[in-house]
């Protein structure tokens, strides 16, 4: 689970997307497939993690997007996140369309609009999809990007095709194909077309290189459309293990690998994934689905090396997949069972969420997620370390939520409550704390003891709250503070 | 504004009359008991503890005590490579060598190495010792022209404080003086007299704001009355951790009464003073020696006023000598005494001065033990910089401890044949090699000498958890380590 950690360098989104067109399309169809190239404007309500109790930051953006089937458009996730408001604009129109997000999928940058009233885009052409393109082959991409009101068209080649980090969640890693097409803010959702059919969604770039944008490939968009099949999105799938590769001879020796080049080391597996019980750190596993894996973890698909994780990107949850692996030279065979695996979502950027937050006599609790970490750049070793190893470690099955103290209001009350901000609640009047609800039913429960005592991770000595003087220290310390309510607990629910 | 400026000018002059007149005689009979005192510093390279880093000079001064011993910081003498005294007008040097060293305190006594020549350390006359000044009294801080000259600057003692002046973590009694200092060829520690006494050192000078901190006369004198027998211990600790009693719902949780003072006692280490005396964790201390401490930690000293209780025991007492606590426990009072001792050896320690860090070089791995300057080593910003999991382990070594007596991980690799596949893996915790725990760099030598079934398997506490080392191509690497100019592949301490 290392790979969920991995920061984007440097990958800048594009709200806004580019277009091209094989060579052999007529001048007919461009102007067909124009047409259904939309620009996207979006009006966003992001949550302010720092005074959950507030509204937010209000904003906006545009970006681009395309007809796929009858009123169903697609874009990127992160055109339509935090939306409060989408209207869609046909090329040349002055109109603009109020549409509705039906499916957003924030782990693929990948969202399915709709427009409350149709009419103004029937006739138009529904664009297909096509494979993933060869390298160096040409496309173009289409969209609204800056520099302009009009549709604009870049045109480009196949750069690269890899697997990488996607911005818009942080953790999540898909296949991509990076194309040397001038891709700009604007771009995002916005189609890359080859022989006049679909075969990337332009989504992000690279501040710091020239020409390198990037798109997303068919068959991660494929996935998401047969995802969102049954009527809801599901998310992907892990098979919840690390590998290290397999380089040392020394290494492969003791693990007793023939010296064939096949094989990696798994060095963990997550606890409660798919694998949980199944495979134990320092088992080899030989091949995945029948493909054999090599000495650094890669498989062959369609004649490219990819990472062997790329069986199952292309799985969902209830698909089998069979490993075969090597356990103190002996070989088995087992077929595991996949699964979701919400608790590694606290890795991931969290969009369209209200922050759930517990006020309390001055002190203001917060479950640990990306969106409060970045929010507070927490430089407690303890309190980085707790959200490092929070999956790995299996610290979710204690601790639902990592509940941690992020402010402490000025008030009479807290004059002495000093070195509390950024740690992690432990205990509250004796009790573990297992999550934000239960931190809550502790704080305000009916019959509070003499002293409310909250004690945190790693240091000496507990908070202590006189409960006598809870409710009144609740009213003037809301009062002064503007704090207009005391808790947003969400709806329970382990992860989004 | 500009009346403001004329009662500041005419300070100003007055001082400058008073030196005049107080002092109508030369400066040549002032540098009585001064001497130069020259240090070359070497320290070890961290990412490469089997070098030296480049050599540092330092030029400083010291202060010929009476029998002819020489005064200075510690700061002067630690890891000094070589230390040389020289005579104020640069006519007579001798090689010196240590007699104590005190890095928590920032003191070092000195003397001319056995059997050199330091006869003319006897014609510059002495500094007699004295005792504890005041704020507001005025000092004298003395430094050396490069023609010998002496320059005397005259200072205030603004405040009293605690302050940790070399080794982190150790506060001891200083004065914060008030002087404006000029640069000059042997700035580095300083001698401060008063009425002709020694009363300090000088131990930092802020031009900024124009303050010095000088190490006061009583630790000075706790460490000559130290050093006194021939040995040097060290100043006593308690060994507790506290927390202030300041938050008055803190109070009435713990039963503290309004008038009553008091601080928390959150951490008791094990073998220290405060364990044999039965002190526990939430106990709270009210007097330390009949000495009520406040909520704030503080006591009324008869010399300073208000000063941190923490000067009750190092700054005060010897080790070996006794101090009287009175404590709350559980709403009653209660009577302990306890021995004071050096702090117990800690699993991760916060200095290594005058030490070579133990290390071990297995194949192209290297291994060390765990210390605070390893981790200052990472920049300034060292707190969020240096490795999360040995952060961690600084700050919380009571859950690294697991029968260890120092952590030792894994800091780098070196790219060699039997390192391949490892190039990424660094600032590792050890746990176990074949099969044995690792305690200290002893411990992991020892477990190295026996590979398993044909393998060295070494247990870390991040992927890949274990590390194989092929036997034979780790020994030729080493052999191969060492012709190419490595000294040797381990040190122990």
């Amino acid at each position: 689970m290392k790979k969920l950690l991995l920061p984007v360098g440097g990958a800048v989104l594009l709200c806004s997307g580019p277009f091209s067109m094989g060579q052999k399309g007529p001048a007919a169809a461009n102007a067909d497939i124009y047409k259904s190239v939309v620009r996207i404007e979006c009006a966003t309500q992001s949550a302010d993690y720092r005074t959950p109790w507030n509204s937010g930051r209000f904003g906006g953006g545009t970006g681009s997007g395309f007809m796929i089937g009858p009123n169903q458009f697609m874009t990127n996730a992160h055109v339509v996140s935090n939306a409060n408001r989408v209207l869609i604009t046909r090329r040349g129109s002055a109109q603009k369309h109020p549409a509705r997000v039906i499916h957003i999928a924030h782990d693929c940058d990948l969202a399915l609009l709709e427009v409350e009233d149709e009419t103004p885009f029937e006739g138009l052409t529904y664009l297909e999809f096509g494979e993933v393109p060869a390298l160096e082959s040409q496309v173009r991409a289409i969209g609204y990007p800056v520099g302009g009101d009009r549709i604009s068209v870049t045109r480009g080649v196949v750069s690269r095709i890899d697997f990488r980090p996607y911005a818009h969640s942080i953790v999540d890693s898909h296949l991509v194909v990076q194309i040397d097409a001038a891709i700009n803010p604007g771009n995002s959702g916005g189609p890359v077309l080859q022989d006049g059919k679909v075969v990337g969604v332009a989504f992000q770039g690279l501040r710091q290189a020239d020409n390198t944008g990037y798109m997303i490939p068919t068959p991660v968009i494929k996935r998401f459309l047969k995802d969102i099949g049954d009527g809801s999105y599901d998310k992907y799938v892990d098979l919840g293990i690390t590998e290290f590769a397999l380089f040392n001879p020394a290494m492969r020796k003791a693990l007793q690998v023939p010296e064939n080049g096949l094989g990696v080391m798994v060095a963990s597996v997550l606890p409660t994934g798919p694998c949980d019980g199944i495979m134990e750190p320092g088992d080899v596993l030989l091949s995945i689905d029948g493909k054999p894996v090599d000495n650094a973890g890669n498989i062959e698909v369609e004649g490219e090396k990819v990472v062997l994780h790329e069986v199952v990107e292309r799985k969902f949850a209830g698909d089998e997949v069979a490993l075969e692996f090597l356990r103190k030279g002996e070989k088995k065979n087992v077929t595991i069972t996949l699964k979701a695996f919400p608790h590694s979502r606290i890795y991931a950027v969290r969009y369209g969420e209200r922050p759930r937050f517990v006020f309390f006599a001055g002190l203001v609790f917060q479950p640990l997620d990306r969106n409060l970490y970045s929010t507070y750049g927490f430089d407690s070793p303890r309190v980085r370390k707790i959200f490092q190893n929070y999956v790995e470690d299996a610290i979710f099955k204690e601790r639902e939520d990592v509940v941690v103290i992020t402010r402490v209001e000025s008030d009479r009350l807290t004059s002495f409550i000093t070195g509390f901000k950024g740690t992690v609640v432990d205990e509250i009047n004796g009790e573990k704390v297992r999550d934000l609800n239960h931190a809550y039913e502790l704080l305000y429960a009916d019959n509070l003891p003499e002293f409310i005592t909250i004690k945190c991770n790693g240091l000496a000595r507990p908070i202590v709250i006189p409960a006598a003087e809870v409710d009144s220290a609740n009213k003037r310390i809301m009062k002064q503070n503007g704090i207009f309510r005391s808790h947003y607990l969400g709806e329970k629910q382990p992860a989004s | 504004m500009s009346c403001n400026y004329l009662p500041f000018l005419a300070l100003l002059l007055s001082i400058g009359g008073a030196i005049c007149l107080s002092n109508p005689a030369h400066a040549a009979a002032e540098s009585e008991g001064l001497l130069r005192i020259n240090t070359t510093i070497q320290t070890h390279n961290v990412a490469q503890p089997w070098e030296l880093n480049q050599p540092s000079r330092r030029r400083g001064l010291g202060a010929v005590l009476k029998g002819g011993n020489i005064l200075t910081t510690g700061e002067m003498a630690a890891n000094a490579t070589y230390i040389e005294f020289e005579s104020a007008d640069g006519a007579h040097t001798v090689p010196a060598e240590v007699i104590a060293i005190d890095y928590e305190a920032n003191l070092a006594l000195l003397k001319p190495e056995a059997g050199a020549d330091g006869e003319w350390i006897k014609t510059l006359g002495t500094l007699p010792t004295g005792g504890s000044a005041k704020p507001g009294e005025e000092v004298d801080i003395w430094q050396l022209e490069d023609n010998g000259d002496a320059i005397r600057t005259a200072g205030s003692i603004r405040s009293v404080d605690l302050l940790s002046t070399f080794a982190s973590g150790h506060f001891f009694l200083c004065y914060e003086v008030k002087a404006s200092m000029q640069s000059a060829s042997s700035s580095y520690t300083l001698p401060v007299t008063r009425d002709g006494k020694l009363i300090g050192i000088l131990a930092s000078y802020n031009s900024k704001d124009q303050i010095c901190d000088v190490v006061s006369p009583d630790i000075l004198n706790q460490f000559l009355k130290d050093v006194r027998d021939g040995t040097h211990e060290g100043f006593p600790s308690l060994g507790i951790a506290t927390v202030l009693t300041e938050d008055p719902q803190f109070r009435k949780w713990l039963g503290l009464r309004e008038d009553q003072g008091g601080i928390y006692v959150s951490r008791v280490l094990p073998g220290s003073g405060a364990a044999e005396s039965g002190l526990q964790e939430g106990d709270v201390i009210l007097t330390l020696d009949g000495h009520g401490i406040d909520r704030r930690g503080y006591y009324q000293d008869a010399s300073y006023g208000r000063l941190s209780w923490s000067h009750l025991v190092r700054g005060s007492k010897q080790v070996g000598e006794k101090l009287a606590l009175v404590i709350m426990r559980d709403g009653k009072e209660k009577n302990l005494e306890a021995t004071l001792r050096r702090p117990p050896d800690s699993l991760i320690p916060s200095h290594m001065y005058d030490k070579s860090p133990p290390y071990l070089i297995k194949g192209g791995l290297v291994f060390q033990e765990l210390t605070r300057s390893y981790l200052e080593a990472f920049g300034k910003e060292w707190r969020s910089r240096a490795p999360l999991d040995l952060l961690d382990a600084l700050n919380n070594p009571e859950d690294y401890e697991e029968g260890r007596s120092r952590l030792v991980f894994l800091s780098r690799v070196i790219r060699t044949p039997a390192t391949i596949g490892y190039d990424q893996v660094n600032n590792r915790i050890v746990t176990e090699a074949n099969g044995q725990k690792i305690t200290d760099m002893k411990s992991l030598v020892s477990a190295l000498q026996n590979p398993k079934d044909g393998v060295h398997s070494i247990r870390i506490d991040d992927v890949p958890y274990v590390i194989y080392l092929d036997p034979k191509a780790s020994d030729s690497v080493d052999k191969a380590l060492l012709q190419r100019g490595l000294p040797a592949l381990e040190r122990l301490p």
